[in-house]
């Protein structure tokens, strides 16, 4: 992988922004929402093959769509729909979209786009439930982070529902791929929403953008979302396990910063809903929790990455490291 | 500074014998959640409590109504409120701190009688009406003008962010009344009557879901000639006083509500982890919790020596800026590691307790409301200028080249 896009994938990402162009407006009824789900763009997107890039192509491709609707302040699932499911669910046709992702664990909780999901992947540790979700069932919870949530009214029967044995692991790898995937475009797009502010707002006479204080963490925060997009990338291209939770961990870690500076430069406006700031950014902040958090995903990398170093205790554990190393 | 307080022991027994004897023990069931209606109501009736028990008005002069305390009084008084969870008296902050910082060094005779007492009423709610959409850190380049016409001046322009504007009987104003002299010089200071025709207020929504604040809009408002505050043109000295008017007691009031806010943070790392165990046994969680415990000591000590500073007399300098930047970032990191403590669940809708301090254990809402104290007041960057430049003597950033 050498990070350049193959003329295909540049026609991809392209035939994709043209139809997403038509669609990135948020509705003014929804301006002042934490979040808005596009049901028809979410439709285009299936009947247009673009939730099927990672069946029809690879997950590289199915990432790289993800990357891009990330980018609009309008919702539309394709992260868990275009790229989880199908990677789980290969032999299978299209699924029944949009997908939830679900910690089994946590069930009885509220779950990112329960409301809007037709399909939910449940992670049981070990196996992977996949549930059919009926609207109805679900009660929609209030939150200020830029996705529908919901509960199950009832807690779902998972002995009853189709069982995938030993899927667990897979679906935990996707979805450190998804979630970095998505937060790469969303952080890309709140990042070159600020630049574009910083460049004309102006004070004392100049540009809030041309004092080096500022554009310094500009800097660091373009660097965290190259990153990102990187790692993502390349967790898509790979496959491999350990490079999805690189991604996811990167991508979780950063966040903190990210949001903070971002809105920061916004001065007072920043803590308003008077721009677009939100949509993005509490995506990000709403994947930071997720398939492990930061810590989880941590404690993950490290047992993978030096498994003696990590079983061994207290004073024995240090010259193991030095070994690794 | 320790001698002058461990002098007021018995003054410090009082305090909190009263305020043990007169907080409503529900006051926070009361508020939570509560409608705006019935915050500005129990907030009326806190500040009246507070007045009656001769501790509403600690720093205000005798003569007008106040308590009249020494500084060491005050800071033990404050202590005390913090300690006990009392409600901040929010609403009346401007009210407070700003009306008599600004009148009692500039104002009238009359301007003081006809405001100052309907203060301590507890009728009269202030705003200020600083900041415009286009001057915020910088704001001597404020463009809302106001024109002399025989006995009035006439106002036409905008503000924006004013806290609080819509619960406001009269506002703080600054306006340009000389459009040649350069930035700082021709702006003046009125007081400005928030029922004039003329005034419109819109309120901008918070990505908290509240809106606490709004933007102003002034058209044709007459303002009488007597409401200006200090000479003509002269408002940007009359401004310095009212910004410096409140000499780090709000600064200690929140660091000691944080202190005994951490509580809430041990609590919430007694939850259950989701990897196992609780959340306080992981290394890196307790790791967090002692950083904050920490910064939260450094906050009191460089207060301390702020407060010891006034207390004796001593100009004060860049401290105050010190301590804006450490205990905005120190705020927004706690009620972080509360939100990482709070989960996923800790972040749906919850009802904002009104009055409260800034650490409630909503953490979502705590979290995000920690940014408003990065920008109000003036930025971080802002701030660490004013280091960079007064206190480290650094040179100055460069200007950009002149025009063509
Ligand atoms: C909760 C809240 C309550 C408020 N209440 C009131 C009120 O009651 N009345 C009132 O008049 N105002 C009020 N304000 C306004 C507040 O004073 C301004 O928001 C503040 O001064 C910043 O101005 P701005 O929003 O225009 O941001 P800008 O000045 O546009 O700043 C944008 C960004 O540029 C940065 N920046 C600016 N100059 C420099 C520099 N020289 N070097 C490096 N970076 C720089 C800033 O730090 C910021 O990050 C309130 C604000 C908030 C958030």
């Amino acid at each position: 992988m050498d990070f350049q896009l193959s003329e295909d994938q540049e026609a991809l990402v392209s035939a994709l922004q043209s139809i997403l162009q038509d669609h990135a407006e948020l509705p003014q009824a929804e301006r002042f929402s934490y979040s808005y789900f596009n049901a028809d763009l979410q439709r285009l997107l299936g009947e247009s093959g673009f939730l099927g890039a990672a069946r029809d192509i690879g997950p590289l491709e199915a990432a790289l769509v993800t990357i891009e609707t990330a980018r609009l302040p309008v919702l539309v699932e394709t992260a868990a729909t275009g790229l989880v499911a199908p990677m789980l669910l290969p032999a299978d046709g299209p699924v029944d979209g949009p997908v939830a992702l679900i910690a089994g664990g946590a069930i009885g909780k509220a779950h990112r786009n329960l409301p809007i999901a037709r399909t939910a992947l449940v992670d049981l540790g070990e196996d992977v439930a996949v549930l059919t979700i009926d609207p109805a069932d679900v009660e929609p919870v209030a939150s200020i982070l830029a996705y529908p949530y919901g509960r199950f009214r009832a807690i779902p029967d998972l002995a009853a529902a189709r069982r995938l044995p030993g899927a667990g692991a897979r679906l935990r790898q996707w979805w450190r791929v998804a979630l970095a995937a998505e937060v790469a475009g969303a952080a890309q797009a709140a990042l070159d929403f600020t630049l574009d502010y910083v460049k004309q707002r102006q004070v004392f006479g100049r540009p809030v953008g041309s004092f080096q204080s500022v554009q310094h963490r500009l800097v660091q925060c373009h660097a965290h979302a190259q990153s990102t997009y990187y790692l993502a990338l390349r967790a898509a291209w790979s496959g491999e396990a350990v490079d999805a939770d690189c991604a996811a961990s990167l991508a979780q870690q950063g966040v903190q910063k990210l949001l903070f500076d971002l809105h920061q430069f916004h001065g007072g406006m920043g803590v308003t809903t008077e721009h677009l700031l939100h949509f993005w950014l509490y995506r990000i902040r709403a994947l930071q929790a997720e398939a492990g958090g930061v810590h989880g995903i941590g404690l993950e990398i490290a047992g993978r990455m030096w498994p003696a170093a990590t079983q061994a205790t207290g004073a024995d554990a240090a010259p193991q490291i030095a070994e690794a190393g | 500074m320790l001698d002058e307080l461990r002098e007021l022991e018995p003054f410090r027994a009082e305090v909190r014998a009263w305020l043990a004897a007169h907080l409503p023990a529900d006051w926070q069931q009361r508020m939570l959640g509560a409608s705006e209606e019935e915050h500005v109501a129990f907030q009326k009736a806190w500040f009246r409590t507070m007045m009656e028990g001769g501790y509403g008005a600690p720093h205000w002069p005798k003569t007008w109504g106040g308590s009249g305390f020494t500084f060491a009084q005050q800071i033990v008084l404050y202590e005390e409120i913090a300690r006990a969870g009392a409600p901040r008296l929010i609403l009346y902050f401007i009210a407070l701190h700003h009306v008599p910082g600004t009148l009692l060094e500039w104002g009238t005779q009359a301007q003081r009688e006809r405001h100052l007492p309907a203060v301590l009423s507890g009728d009269e709610i202030w705003c200020q009406g600083f900041s415009e959409p286009n001057a915020g850190s910088d704001l001597a380049s404020l463009r809302t003008r106001a024109e002399r016409r025989g006995d009035v001046y006439v106002v036409n322009g905008q503000k924006t962010w004013s806290s609080n504007a819509h619960h406001a009987h009269y506002c703080l104003l600054l306006a340009r009344t000389d459009p040649k002299a350069t930035k700082t010089r021709g702006i003046s200071y009125f007081i400005l009557d928030m029922k004039t025709p003329g005034v419109t207020l819109r309120p901008i929504k918070q990505m908290t879901g509240a809106s606490h604040f709004n933007e102003l809009f002034l058209d044709d408002v007459e303002i009488p000639a007597e409401n200006l505050i200090g000479p003509e043109h002269g408002g940007w000295a009359v401004a310095q006083s009212t910004l410096a008017s409140e000499r780090g007691l709000t600064i200690l009031e929140l660091a000691e509500r944080m202190r005994v806010g951490f509580r809430l943070l041990l609590d919430a790392a007694q939850a259950e982890a989701p990897l196992g165990g609780r959340l306080i046994d992981d290394d890196e969680i307790r790791r967090r919790l002692v950083d904050i415990h920490a910064r939260i000591q450094a906050l009191r000590l460089l207060i301390n020596d702020l407060l010891t500073q006034v207390l004796r007399g001593a100009k004060t300098g860049t401290e105050p800026s010190i301590i804006k930047i450490y205990y905005s970032e120190l705020l927004r990191d706690f009620t972080a590691l509360g939100v990482t403590l709070g989960g996923v669940a800790g972040q749906y809708l919850q009802p904002v307790l009104m009055g409260g301090a800034n650490e409630t254990g909503y953490w979502m809402q705590d979290y995000l409301y920690s940014w408003a104290w990065t920008i109000s007041g003036g930025s971080s960057e802002i701030q660490r200028n004013i280091v960079a430049e007064r206190g480290l003597k650094l040179p100055r950033e460069p200007q950009p080249a002149a025009a063509g």
